[in-house]
């Protein structure tokens, strides 16, 4: 598990990563439970300025790479290995209080649920200046009019007054704006937000996701967006990873991507996304199975018993991730121009149930 | 399935939603329609105090819809949350009884049901649940969850014409015979809403009401649910209204689609023509919003991203519920009339097509351009009544100037 993805050695001219993910890998021990690797040798790079989109289903592993990054997994019970370089230094190595420092300084996260990562009984304002208290070393008192700045920015209305407000009194996408606000106060240089958008409206969609590309844009942030949603990623982001299972199956930029998916499971998701423009009456293709259909990945393909076209060795070798012009992909028998292979063994037939 | 065009609707746009009936010709075929929604309004009392129990408000869930759902057709409510379209499903199998209005199923007025004959009426109309997980009962097998409806309703006479029709049950839904000894927790959310959704089906119901049927489950299962739903209406003859917050979901399952917006319909039409010509601006902003999975689509997009939150169904706004948000508000009628559901004078606009707007023309013509809106702030949980707490947005509003029409050209921002 030494595939690497490196985002660019062809395009965008070879300046350092700003943060480079090496071989990650996450193990949950339970007691009386069989390991779980949730994460298993995940690499990518990001380099200032670069909008990376992890793609996958509950269970893919890709909000537990997020975490893991942040130094947020608990240490009981799981175990990270890997390396996450940023500027050189593995951050998996330093202790509690080093990466304390970093992360909201250097590092910001934004989180699915505003409610729950805000802290209900500390005003608005509070939670902001905070953070430049802490990471920028500012008063309080020159603290507050740049929290006020940074509420106005994020959009949201009569910010004077939303300082002394208190979580509860905001709406949701108010409350993910206040959130956005919190991230990029401090001014990081990496800002991974985890579904940022899945508990909003569409509309409230459509007023984040424009706000969080044009802070990005504006300050040079480079960015991981983290959705199970296809559509989020078509518009925002330079590269797209689509996780299953735990790995990485297809990683390229998002224009190839959508226009020539080459695994079946990124295939897959896009025929079975009913699209607003599409033609209707149309039946939708749905990949079969259920997550819980996979096989490890150690011995065989983890897709290929929901795979539309799995070949013999699909059950028997585990397949690699091999990089051919700027595209990653981890399949023994890839989508050819749109379309599954003709030579695809048919006669293995997608048990739906399994349990 | 929607082929069948309402013959007169010349009267409609003199009705009022305040209670009258919308004429939508439908004398002349009143056999066709299986459910018929007059004027339903459901408001819940807002209660403050410990001991007199004080109304100090109404939230406004819905407020004032008629609409028609036709044998054989699947009708989409879509709305964000908080637009009322999941108590109207609800108050159409009278779960929620309408504070007004009428909803007649089958010829008959629901709400003058009751006990034994509404219990009994239930069996033609089921519902489907967003949460599979939290409306099985953990501690039922699956054969006892879809006996149980089976038996209330008198449906199952001895054991072997009950065990067929598990089985028959469990086939329809793609599940195996070996399902019936297991358990929810067994289950995948996909199976899981496969169990509901035949829970539904074994009382043989006329109309399944499905509320958020797919948006709890994983994108490459929800694509399997929706077969699912679609197969089974073609196989038992289903009605269907499903209620959804996915537009995409929602335009690929329906027939004819209602769009809500603080607990009215604003626009009515067939989900092809809904698409295709967008009317209220509402719904043109709903539309560009859905993000769709193809870069090429979404960097020539247009955006009309509206400002601010939806507003308080407690206080709703004046006139237009919409004009608060509308990048195309005008300066009369939008804040002090309220618009009816009418069918616009629009040159290639079916008669089958309504909207809720009063320049839907103008607007459509190029006539009136969007003009920036300066975001209100909504508070949250506001009661209505209470002075202090309605306070500040109160105040906001009244310091927003009207930008008028004079500001024609902005994209609408951002």
């Amino acid at each position: 598990m030494t595939d690497t993805l490196s985002t660019s050695q062809q395009h965008r001219n070879d300046d350092t990563p700003l943060l480079s993910v090496r071989d990650l890998r996450v193990t949950f021990h339970r007691s009386g439970e069989e390991p779980f690797v949730a994460v298993d040798g995940v690499s990518f790079d990001l380099r200032p300025g670069d909008t990376l989109g992890i793609v996958g289903e509950s269970g893919s592993g890709k909000s537990v790479t997020s975490l893991a990054i942040m130094g947020l997994l608990p240490k009981r019970g799981v175990r990270v290995e890997g390396e996450v370089l940023y500027n050189g230094t593995n951050l998996l190595t330093l202790s509690p209080d080093q990466m304390r420092d970093r992360r909201g300084a250097e590092l910001g996260m934004i989180f699915q649920d505003p409610l729950s990562s805000l802290n209900p009984v500390v005003p608005i304002g509070v939670q902001v200046t905070e953070v430049l208290e802490r990471h920028r070393g500012m008063s309080r008192k020159a603290a507050t009019p740049l929290a006020r700045e940074m509420l106005d920015r994020v959009g949201i209305p009569d910010p004077d007054r939303r300082l002394k407000d208190y979580p509860h009194q905001l709406s949701g996408g108010m409350r993910q704006r206040a959130l956005i606000a919190m991230a990029l106060a401090a001014a990081p240089r990496v800002l991974i937000a985890d579904e940022p958008t899945t508990a909003l409206d569409v509309t409230i969609q459509a007023q984040i996701l424009a706000v969080l590309k044009d802070l990005v844009e504006d300050t040079g942030t480079a960015m991981i967006m983290i959705t199970h949603d296809l559509g989020v990623v078509a518009g925002l982001v330079d590269r797209v990873n689509v996780m299953y299972a735990g790995r990485v199956v297809e990683a390229a930029e998002r224009h190839p991507l959508f226009a020539d998916p080459r695994h079946p499971y990124t295939w897959g998701l896009l025929q079975s996304i009913p699209r607003l423009d599409g033609a209707r009456g149309e039946r939708l293709n749905p990949i079969p199975g259920s997550v819980s259909d996979n096989l490890p990945w150690t011995s065989a393909c983890a897709f290929a018993p929901r795979c539309s076209q799995p070949i013999e060795v699909c059950t028997q070798r585990t397949p690699e991730l091999v990089e051919d012009h700027g595209r990653s992909l981890r399949c023994f028998n890839p989508i050819q121009h749109g379309r599954p292979s003709p030579d695809a063994d048919t006669t293995r037939g997608t048990s739906e149930v399994t349990r | 399935m929607s082929g069948v065009q309402p013959s007169a609707t010349d009267t409609s746009g003199a009705q009022s939603t305040d209670g009258a009936h919308t004429a939508y010709g439908h004398d002349d075929r009143n056999d066709d329609v299986l459910v018929d929604v007059r004027g339903v309004k459901v408001h819940f009392p807002i209660k403050r105090g410990v001991i007199f129990d004080k109304t100090v408000g109404h939230v406004y869930a819905v407020d004032g819809i008629d609409l028609q759902i036709r044998r054989g057709e699947t009708y989409g409510l879509v709305g964000e949350s908080g637009s009322g379209k999941s108590t109207l499903g609800r108050a159409i199998l009278n779960l929620e009884p309408p504070t007004e209005g009428s909803v007649e199923f089958d010829g008959i007025d629901i709400a003058s049901l009751q006990g034994e004959e509404l219990r009994r009426k239930r069996q033609d109309i089921q519902m489907v649940f967003q949460d599979p997980m939290g409306s099985l009962d953990p501690r039922q097998s699956v054969e006892s969850l879809l006996l149980e409806g089976m038996k209330a309703h008198g449906l199952t006479k001895d054991g072997t014409e009950a065990s067929r029709r598990l089985r028959e049950l469990l086939s329809a839904v793609g599940l195996p015979v070996a399902a019936l000894k297991k358990y929810p927790h067994e289950f995948s959310g996909g199976q899981r809403q496969r169990i509901g959704i035949a829970r539904a089906l074994s009382v043989n119901p006329k109309l399944i009401v499905a509320d958020e049927p797919v948006s709890a489950l994983d994108v490459s299962v929800q694509a399997q649910v929706i077969n699912l739903l679609e197969d089974l209406q073609e196989e038992f003859g289903l009605t269907y209204l499903v209620v959804a917050h996915d537009l995409a979901v929602v335009r690929h399952i329906s027939d004819r689609i209602g769009v809500m917006y603080l607990g009215g319909i604003v626009e009515e039409a067939p989900a092809d023509a809904l698409y295709a010509t967008p009317l209220h601006p509402y719904t043109r902003a709903l539309m560009s919003a859905v993000p769709v999975p193809d870069p090429l689509v979404e960097d020539r997009r247009e955006r009309i991203i509206l400002t601010g939150d939806l507003p308080s169904p407690s206080n709703p706004p004046s006139g237009c519920r919409f004009h608060t948000r509308c990048p195309w508000r005008q300066e009369t009628k939008c804040d002090t009339e309220r618009p009816v559901l009418r069918v616009p004078d629009i040159p290639g606009v079916a008669a089958d097509h309504r909207v809720a707007c009063h320049w839907a023309e103008q607007i459509e013509s190029g006539e009136i351009q969007p003009h920036e809106v300066t975001a209100e702030f909504v508070e949250q949980h506001a009661g209505g009544g209470d002075g202090s707490l309605m306070g500040p947005a109160t105040a906001v509003e009244a310091m927003v100037h009207h930008p008028g029409n004079t500001a024609g050209g902005g994209g609408g921002g951002g």
